[in-house]
Formats: structure tokens, sequence, C-alpha cells
């Protein structure tokens, strides 16, 4: 090759169609789809806990989509039915992660709807868990020497308590707690969600070879 | 069912195009419709005002870019460049080396925001990919663009102004993710209004790189030339469509995500490091590369197919099934160009392997080319379907994304500053016994830092996708694996150090450098 | 210093080498990889056609099921009343509705089905009923569950009808839409107090039993509302996680109406680590001895509405068998052998498994399988554990969910003090 100009208009002509193949072809076709129905925008203080959520990083552990029963057994792990484009029509930043260093939070709000077992979670992972190694997030609270009227005391157990005084969640940790109690995906996923069926096959072949072995039995 | 089928259709579609066109392209090279650099064309490299020595009929291939004058304009701004990617590699080693250690002992850090894993790891990305590799390889490319076209650099002082640019963007972007400012996308996370000053940056290096192509002095454009010169336009094209505000959300967002993400690694750092590795293995052996009808194979079924392979970051999650086929066939695709790059840059290697004795920047590069075969096949086969269910969601693909992005990009790129510096300055590295050091604690860090995610990567996906094993087990299980990685981090950031003082001392050293002298850094 | 050591090597090239390229064919090789991945490729392709359309069938399916689960057809169906009749109401109610005297109160030429109809079968399909209850002049003082909410509209219609006119000389049946409007009314209302309440309903019931005065609230009432309702200083309320009505939610387990010794146990063990659950550990090394059976007793004597749905697309049918039957061919026998007909359960060690989360269910299936969780008596889950594949513990588990809930115990299966304090003694040793 000796022409930069063919060289140059090539390449930026390949780009151009990756990018109609990978990002405006399914942008328009999940828009056309919307929200799913009985997903509701995020309230104020969700908006607000999911700020502190991104600038904490919880991505890089957590994954918020939970695989088919075809593929994974997320579902019996509490996680949470399959999820479909339509299920994240109100998130900005996406948070769809890609790794599952901790578990799948799309469904926390139905496995772990407890408000004090958040925050004592978030104080420390290893009041709970000793093998955790999530990170402790000791900066969203506060030690006081007594609670003040509408503080959120965090429960802990004595070896973790503060040796006088208490522990009190700041605002940024009830907010943080309260989009994670509003992670809720229990409604059913419209008919046409969108959603990798890849795995469909390759499941009902795994089926149909343990259902002839059970016959030959 | 009728939309399915028209969406399977655009899908086939675009695979019989990328198809058509790699077998179009082939056709025309076996029909010779292709121009080849045959003899007229490498005769013409040869402009008539060099000097009879310099530019013999009976050395063709031969010219001398010191005495030209080329290498003594581009040295300021390579090693403005150079300087600030090996801080950025010490910054970003530091912060990856602490994400690391909070992993097994999350409380070690648990005292400010500023601190936690979740931004320790992302300061660490942005200060390697945009800080470290990215500078490394403008640094590449600004050496070696003017040394193939015959020409000097041009536009020196909008190149310097770039660089500042580009610095304060880094520096930025990893502060406001540091104190929780971020616009929380993987590989995006630097917030958009900081992103304008590194678009600017990067519009600094384009403008120069296309005006010294202009002025070039010869014909043909080599390899190299073809990857950066296209890697420069791809770039601020990705950068920009990715991070304009307010146009992406919801899946859509992560689609884009992916696209991005995966191209940088593509379209930006695999240019950057194949093409400096497709200049220096010749170039320090003394051998042409095998063959020109392969890289042209080799560069085109790059760009056809790694810019579609994004997806894959997806599979088995809430976008189209068909979308995700079309990056699983693209990623299985890239064999194709990796084995047309492989075969070009490891023959002429091997046909040479006492070189690697001689020459410690060749060792660095080599490794890296090994590293990028290596990548690339691990890559195409963790993106079928079966493989990535295992290893999808676990630090098994960390390994695989430092396979790439370390061991192939990075360590060519240390390869090109050991090769580079002393021409630039003019001086010798005063301890080329560290530079050894240096090479061996990165290969052998990394080989404890891939294997130990690896094996502890599948063993996690086994875990978590086996039922009746709680989650917990997938947890405890990886804890020895992640103290591994950390011991391989810590050899790898050990490397770093020596390479900074490597480049510390010569900083010192009086100039000992002769003009006319032999082609090695060191040899012991 | 260092340029002594240098040697030069006469193979190198001087600096001037300039790289090039050299004009080779592509080897062969090349070529047959590229086609076959090529063909590799149209393969993908087409398998992932063949992927979508098996996904898409499976949610037709689902679909078709919800939709004719919801459908509101105006005229009952007497076959279908007959056929849910014996699903769900014929285990303890007899197959022709005939009784068990003194323990299941007949539904064949029965005077509280003449005189209520199908209106009143309804309603206490609806609500459930517990307590002293005469029929035919019987006495009767048993615990129906309610099945509100788990039989749809159109399902209560056709049951209903089919005791009023299909069991009973009754001529009116109960559409769907009309079973809906009761529904809004009395959807969410605990089940009727026996015959004395269930006598507001029927005009000219015979004379019924006084209704049983809910046990007066000691002093621990109070207490055990604070633990359920706040926690302590160190402990979670129980409710922030198994609900206000103690349905439970995914892994998190339906508590209300389980056996108090059952849970007892359960609590014990998590203290000394028998049963893994960090959380949960957690919470029951919190609580002291007074405080766990306190709480036992609360929730084993709660009765609420059932919180499950099948979820894991599970295969009901299959779920049904070995629920019912087992399946001998893997060796697992059934369910309710152990758990009591309808899976009620069985005090004081067998729980109630009808009406409990899928995901719960599925989850402790796999973990005895796995051998995570290995507190069952004698080892029976866990071989019946390991028995069963991962489709059969979703199918079971889903058909499970689609069950009426446990009605809460009677005072009598209660656990007082010092009977709990010997049976944590047994469970030390078993362990």
């Amino acid at each position: 090759m000796n022409r930069y100009l063919p060289l140059a208009i090539t390449a930026l002509a390949i780009l151009a169609m990756a990018t109609l193949f990978l990002v405006i072809a399914p942008g328009m076709q999940i828009g056309a789809q919307g929200p799913s129905p009985g997903l509701n925008p995020y309230t104020e203080a969700e908006a607000r806990g999911r700020d502190v959520y991104v600038s904490m990083g919880c991505l890089y552990c957590h994954s918020q989509q939970p695989r088919s029963i075809a593929q994974a057994p997320d579902a019996e792990r509490g996680w949470g039915r399959a999820s479909v484009a339509g299920d994240y029509a109100y998130d900005n930043p996406h948070q769809l992660g890609t790794m599952r260093t901790g578990p799948d939070l799309m469904d926390i709000g139905d496995r772990l709807p407890s408000q004090g077992w958040q925050l004592t979670h978030l104080y420390q992972p290893r009041a709970i868990s000793s093998w955790s190694i999530m990170p402790a997030y000791p900066y969203l609270f506060e030690h006081k020497d007594k609670a003040d009227p509408g503080d959120v005391v965090v429960k802990l157990p004595p070896a973790y308590a503060p040796k006088t005084g208490v522990i009190v969640a700041k605002q940024d940790a009830l907010d943080l707690v309260t989009y994670l109690q509003g992670m809720k995906r229990q409604y059913a996923p419209p008919a046409d969600g969108l959603r990798d069926d890849g795995y469909a096959l390759i499941a009902a072949e795994q089926q149909k070879q343990t259902d002839a072995a059970k016959a030959s039995n | 069912m009728q939309i399915t089928e028209t969406l399977g259709l655009l899908l086939a579609l675009s695979f019989i195009i990328s198809l058509l066109a790699l077998t179009i392209l082939i056709w025309a090279i076996a029909n010779k419709q292709v121009h080849t650099p045959d003899a007229d064309d490498a005769r013409s490299i040869f402009t008539p005002g060099e000097g009879a020595e310099i530019d013999t009929p009976d050395k063709p291939h031969h010219f001398d870019t010191e005495r030209s004058g080329i290498d003594q304009v581009s040295a300021s701004p390579v090693m403005w460049l150079i300087a600030a990617a090996v801080f950025w590699l010490i910054y970003g080693s530091l912060h990856g080396l602490a994400a690391s250690l909070e992993l097994h002992l999350p409380d070690l850090m648990s005292g400010a925001a500023q601190m936690t894993f979740g931004r320790m790891r992302t300061v660490h990305l942005n200060s390697v990919a945009y800080g470290w590799a990215s500078q490394a390889g403008l640094a590449a490319v600004f050496w070696i663009i003017p040394r193939i076209f015959h020409t000097k650099l041009r536009m020196v002082g909008m190149v310097k102004l770039g660089i500042v640019l580009w610095n304060i963007g880094v520096a930025a972007g990893v502060m406001a993710i540091a104190n929780g400012w971020t616009d929380g996308l993987e590989w995006l996370e630097i917030p958009w209004q900081i992103d304008i000053v590194l678009a600017l940056g990067a519009a600094c290096f384009v403008a120069p790189l296309i005006s010294t192509t202009k002025h070039r002095e010869v014909h043909h454009i080599y390899v190299s030339g073809w990857y950066f010169l296209a890697a420069v336009l791809w770039f601020p094209v990705l950068f920009i469509i990715a991070n304009i505000p307010g146009v992406h959300h919801g899946v859509e967002q992560a689609t884009m995500n992916w696209w991005y993400a995966h191209n940088v690694l593509g379209l930006w750092l695999t240019p950057l490091g194949v093409g400096t590795a497709y200049y220096f293995i010749p170039k320090i052996i003394g051998k042409p590369i095998y063959s020109y009808a392969v890289s042209l194979v080799g560069f085109w079924a790059l760009a056809l197919f790694y810019s579609q392979v994004g997806i894959h970051h997806l599979i088995g999650g809430p976008v189209p099934t068909w979308l995700v086929t079309l990056s699983v066939v693209h990623s299985v695709m890239m064999f194709v160009p990796v084995i047309a790059v492989a075969i070009n840059q490891h023959v002429t290697v091997a046909r040479n392997l006492w070189a690697l004795k001689e020459s410690m920047p060749l060792r660095f590069i080599w490794f890296g080319a090994l590293s990028y075969t290596a990548a690339s096949f691990q890559g195409s086969i963790e993106a079928l379907r079966s493989v990535n269910t295992i290893t999808h969601f676990t630090h098994y693909t960390v390994g695989h994304a430092h396979l790439g992005a370390y061991a192939f990009v990075s360590l060519v790129l240390m390869g090109a500053i050991y090769q580079i510096v002393p021409r630039a300055t003019g001086k010798y590295f005063p301890f080329p016994r560290l530079i050894a050091w240096h090479f061996w604690l990165n290969v052998i860090g990394f080989a404890v830092y891939f294997l130990s995610l690896t094996i502890g990567g599948v063993l996690q996906g086994l875990a978590q996708l086996d039922a009746t094993k709680p989650f917990a087990d997938s947890v405890i299980l990886l804890k020895p694996y992640l103290e591994g990685r950390s011991l391989g981090g810590g050899l790898m950031t050990l490397g770093h150090v020596l390479l900074a003082i490597n480049l510390i001392a010569l900083g010192f050293a009086k100039k000992t450098r002769e003009t006319e002298t032999d082609n090695m850094v060191a040899a012991e | 210093m260092m340029s002594d050591k240098m040697k030069k090597d006469p193979r190198l090239p001087d600096e001037t080498f300039e790289p090039f390229e050299e004009t080779r064919r592509i080897p062969l090789p090349v070529y047959w990889i590229a086609i076959a991945l090529a063909i590799w490729g149209v393969f993908m392709l087409v398998e992932t056609s063949h992927s979508t359309q098996v996904a898409d069938k499976a949610r037709a399916q689902l679909d078709k099921q919800e939709q004719t689960k919801t459908a509101q057809v105006s005229a009952p169906d007497p076959a279908a009343g007959k056929a849910l009749f014996s699903d769900n109401c014929a285990t303890c109610h007899g197959d022709a509705g005939e009784g068990v005297a003194g323990a299941f109160p007949p539904l064949h030429g029965s005077d509280v089905v003449k005189l209520g109809g199908a209106q009143a079968v309804t309603e206490i399909v609806m609500r459930g009923i517990g307590g002293p209850l005469n029929v035919n002049g019987e006495s009767y003082d048993g615990e129906m569950p309610a099945f509100g909410s788990v039989l749809s509209d159109k399902e209560i219609s056709e049951i209903a009808s089919y005791v009023a006119t299909g069991l009973n000389d009754g001529t009116k049946t109960i559409s769907a839409s009309e079973v809906a409007d009761i529904r809004k009314v009395s959807g969410d209302m605990d089940p009727w107090n026996g015959g004395a309440e269930l006598a507001g309903l029927i005009n000219g019931l015979p004379a019924q039993p006084d209704a049983k005065t809910p046990a007066a609230k000691g002093p621990d009432a109070k207490l055990v509302a604070q633990l359920v309702n706040e926690g302590t200083d160190t402990v979670w309320s129980c409710a922030s996680c198994h609900g206000e009505k103690g349905e439970g939610l995914e892994t998190v387990p339906r508590l209300a109406g389980l056996p108090a010794a059952y849970l007892v146990k359960q609590l014990h063990d998590f203290q000394k680590g028998a049963r893994f659950n960090d959380s949960m550990a957690y919470v029951a090394k919190g609580l002291s001895d007074r405080e766990i059976i306190d709480l036992a007793n609360y929730y084993a004597g709660m009765s609420s509405p059932s919180g499950a749905t099948p979820s894991l697309q599970g295969d009901l049918k299959r779920g049904a068998q070995l629920a019912k039957e087992g399946d001998w061919s893997i060796g697992v026998p059934a369910c309710f052998t152990c758990h009591g007909p309808s899976g009620i359960g069985v005090a004081p060690e067998f729980p109630g498994i009808a009406a409990q989360q899928p995901s719960y269910v599925a989850h402790q299936l796999a973990m005895w399988a796995g051998g995570a969780r290995h507190n069952s008596p004698l080892g029976l889950m866990a071989g019946i554990s390991k028995a069963l594949s991962d489709a059969d513990r979703r199918s079971v588990a889903d058909y499970l969910a689609s069950l009426p809930p446990v009605p809460g115990s009677k005072p009598a299966d209660m656990v007082a003090m010092t009977t709990s304090a010997s049976a944590a003694k047994e469970s030390s040793n078993d362990q």
C-alpha cells in the first residue's frame, strides 16, 4: 500500500460499519421497546444512592444481569429471573458489570430487603461473613456519643461495635441502601423482552439427553 | 418472530460483508491486483538527495535516520512522552498492586473513600491505559513514522502541546475518579468534561502525523505505518462517540461501552503494539519481514474482525441474541489476522534466534509479540459460548486482559523504549544488567500473575455454575490465587521501578554514544 | 565502562538497515484455516437462529400458561372444577367430598354448602377457616389454609361451582368476575374464625360453637413484636427480611406456620454452626434461648397468605409427581410422605413446605446435595437431594410454591422453655 487517503477512508469505513452493527442497530431495536411494564423510574433517594454505588465502583465486583436458567443457576441462588433489555431503561450510566467477585445485585432488594442488614454489611462485611473480601465503607458512617433523633443506628455485634457511643449512617449510606432495596425485578418480563437466548438450544439438548438416559434406566 | 428473522438476516449480512471483504482482498493479492513493493518500489524508497554512502544501489534498504537529522527532530517529543508514560506506569502499577492487595486483605486500606478497591482499580486502569500504554505507544509512533517516511516530524510544537494537554487530562481524570467523580462506565470513567482536554490533546497528535505523512519521501508505506496511521484515526472517533454525554443510556449504553472498550484494545493499543513490533523486529535483526502479502491480510482482517468483537463481553446478558453471536463469530475469525501477524513476526525472529541473546530490547519485543499471539488465541476461544459461560464473570478475564494489555502491548513498548532512548539521547544505559533484571522480573512476575488468575478464574467460574455450591465457596477458593496475583503484580511493579531507575541513570550519564555504533543497547 | 564489554557481533546489521517485507505468497494453511473458520461461522449463525426459536417457543408456552390462568371465562367448566377439586381439595375432604369424621368436614351434602351456596364456598376457599365448626351436627376443630393466593379467580369459581352444584344439588354457579369481586373485599383477610364467624355470612346456619378467643397476650407479646419489627441493638428485625407476614421472598424462607420445634432447632443449629448461613448465624447468636422460643412460637402460630409463585421454570407436572408419589427409579420418596399431606408439615420435625419460596427450596435442596447443609434427621434430605437433578429440584420447588400455605399451628404444638432445652440437647448429640 502506498497511498494514505484510501487507507484512511477504508479504515474509517470499517469502523463505521462496526458502529452501525454494534451500536446503532441494537440501539434502535432496544429503544423501540422502551421500559419493561412494571419497571418504575428511580425515586430521588434511589437516584442519589445509585450515584454512591457508581462513585464507589461497586460495578467492579458486582454484576446486575442474572443469567437464564438454561445457562446458570442464578435464579436458584435467589438472584432473580434472567433480565431483559427493558429492565434497564432508566439506567444511566448502565451498571451491568462484568465481574462476580461478589454476587449479582439485580434482585438484591427482594433477597436482602433489610435496611439494618445492609447498613451492618456496608459498615463491616466481615461482621456478618468472615470470608467476605468486600471492602468496608466506614466513611459512609459517623461515630457519635449518642444518636440524635432521626439518626439510624447501625446494629453491630460486640466485636465490631465501638467501645462507647454509637455508629450512625450518613445520608450517603441511607441513600445507597434505599437504592439497593429498590433493586426488585419481580414483575414478569415482557414476552418480547430482548436478551441473549444463545444458551437455550444447548440446555434443551442437555435436557433431552438426561431424559433419554432416564428412559433407558 | 418477524423482527427476529429480519435481525437474523442483518446479522448474517454483517458476517457475509466481512467474509466477502476478506475474500476480495486475498483474491486481489493472489492475482497481484494489489501493488506489491517490488524492486522498483524498493529503489524508489531512496531519494536521490541522500548521500551515496547512505543510499547506494548495492546497499538497498539502508537509510541513515541519524545523519539525515530525522531522529534529532523527533527526539524531544518522544523523550517527553516516554518520561510521562513511565511516570504513569509506576503510578498505575502501584494502584494496581494496592487494589490487588485489597482483594485478599480487605481491611488494609478502608480508611478513606479514595483508597477503596472500586476506585484504586479504576485509577490503575486509567493510568496504565491512557497514561502509560497510549503515551508509550505514541512515543513509538512519533519515533518510527518519520523514520519510515524518510522525513522529519512536522509540527513538533503542536505535538508538545498535545503531550501537555494529554497529561493534564489523565491527571485530572484519575484525581476525579479517586474522589468519586466518574462517568461510571468501564474504560470510560474519566468524566466527559475532562475528556474534552484529552480529545484536544489527541487532535494535537493526529495533525502532525498526517502532515508528516503528506511530506513523506518514500512512495511505499511500510506495514507499521498502516497500523499507526489507521490507529490514530480510529482512536479519536471511538473516544468522541463514546463520550458524548446524554446520547447513551440503558442497555444501548452497555453495547456502546463494550464496542468502545474492546476497540480501544483492538483498534488503538493493539495496532500500536503490532506496528512497533513490525518495525523493531526486522530493524534489530537486520532481516526483512517474511511476506508483504501476509501482512496485508493481517492488517485488513484485524480491522474487519476486531472492530466487531466487543459484545462478547455481554454473552448471556440482556442484549439481542444476534448481536452476541455477531461478536462471537467475529472473535473466532480473529484467528486469521493473528496467524498472519504470527507468521510474519515469529518466522523472522525464529530464523535469527541469536539476536535474542544480543539485544535486550528484542527480548522484550519478541516476548510481547508471542504474547499477542497467545492473547488473541485465548480471546477467540474465550468468546465461545461454552467456554465463556465458565470464565465470563471471573478473574480469568482479568488474566486475559493482562496477557493482552501487559504481556503484549506493554512489553513491546518497554522494548521499544530501551531501543529508542539511547538513540534519542545519544547515551548508553549505564547498568545494562538492570535491563535484564527488569525483563526477568516482568516475565516471571507476569507468569505468576497470569497462572494464578487463569487457574483461580476457572475454579471460580465452575463453582458459580454449580448450584450445589454456596456462593461463598467461589470466594473462599479464590483467595490463594488472589494472593498469587499480588505476588506476581509485586514483581512486575518492581520491574517497572527498574525501568525508571535505568532511565534516570541514563539521564545522569555522560554522552558516550557515537553515531555509527552498532544497533545494540547492551550485551552481556 | 560498558562500552568495553560490548562485543560487536559480525552478523549484526548496522544502524542504517531499513525494515522491509519480502514478496512471498500467502502460505496455503492460512487459506484452509480461513475457509474452515468461515464455514464454522455460518454454522454458528444457523445454530443461533435455532436457539432463539427454542427460547421463543419456551416463552410462548409460559405466556400461554399465564393467559389460561388469568382468562376470565364467565361460565365455569364443570369438568375443570372436578379436576381442580381432586387436585386441591380431595386430599382432605375425600374424592367425593365425603370428608373424614371428626377431622375434615364433608362437602357432599353439607349444610354449610347447601345454605351458603357457591358464594360461601368461595369465601371459605379464599380466606381459609380455622377453629370450632359444626357441620351436619358434627363438630370439627381443624385448620384449612387460604387458597386465595394460589388459585386464580377462574379456578376458584370452578371449584366453588363444582362443590355447590356437582357435589350438592345447588343450581347457582359463581362466575370468575364475581369471585374477583369477593377477592377485592376479603382477599387479604384472616381465615374465618370458626363457625361463629361463618354464621354471620350464612343465613340460617344451625347453632355453632363459640369461637376461641385468641390466647391472652402475655407479657412477652410486646417483646416478641419488638424483636420481629425492630430487632435489638445488635440484631436486625425478623420482618425486615422475612416480611411482615413471615411469607419470605426469593432465598428468604417463609416462616409462617412452620413447626415451633423445627424453628427452634434451626436457630440452635445456626448458633452452633451445624447449619450454615452467615446472616442467620449472626442473628441466632444474638438471641437468647427465651427469645428463640418466643419467636418460634410466634411464627408457628402465624397464618398468612402465600407469598410464593413458581418462578424457576420448573415442570409443574414433574414437581407434582415428585411431591405426591416420588420417583422410585431414582430412589426418591414422595415429599408428602414425611412433610404431610399437601406439604403442610408434621410437627415437630418436618416443616411445612407448601407455599415455601421456590428459590429457597431449590437452593436448600442444592445445598443438601452438595453437603453445605447437613442438619436433617438421619441425613434423609442429603440422599434425596443428591438423587434429584437440577431440573427436578426446580420442578419440585415450583410445584410446592403453587400450593396453598400452611395454616398456623395450634397452641398444643408450641414449644415450652423446658422441652426446647432438651431438644437443643438432643440436636447437639446428633452432631
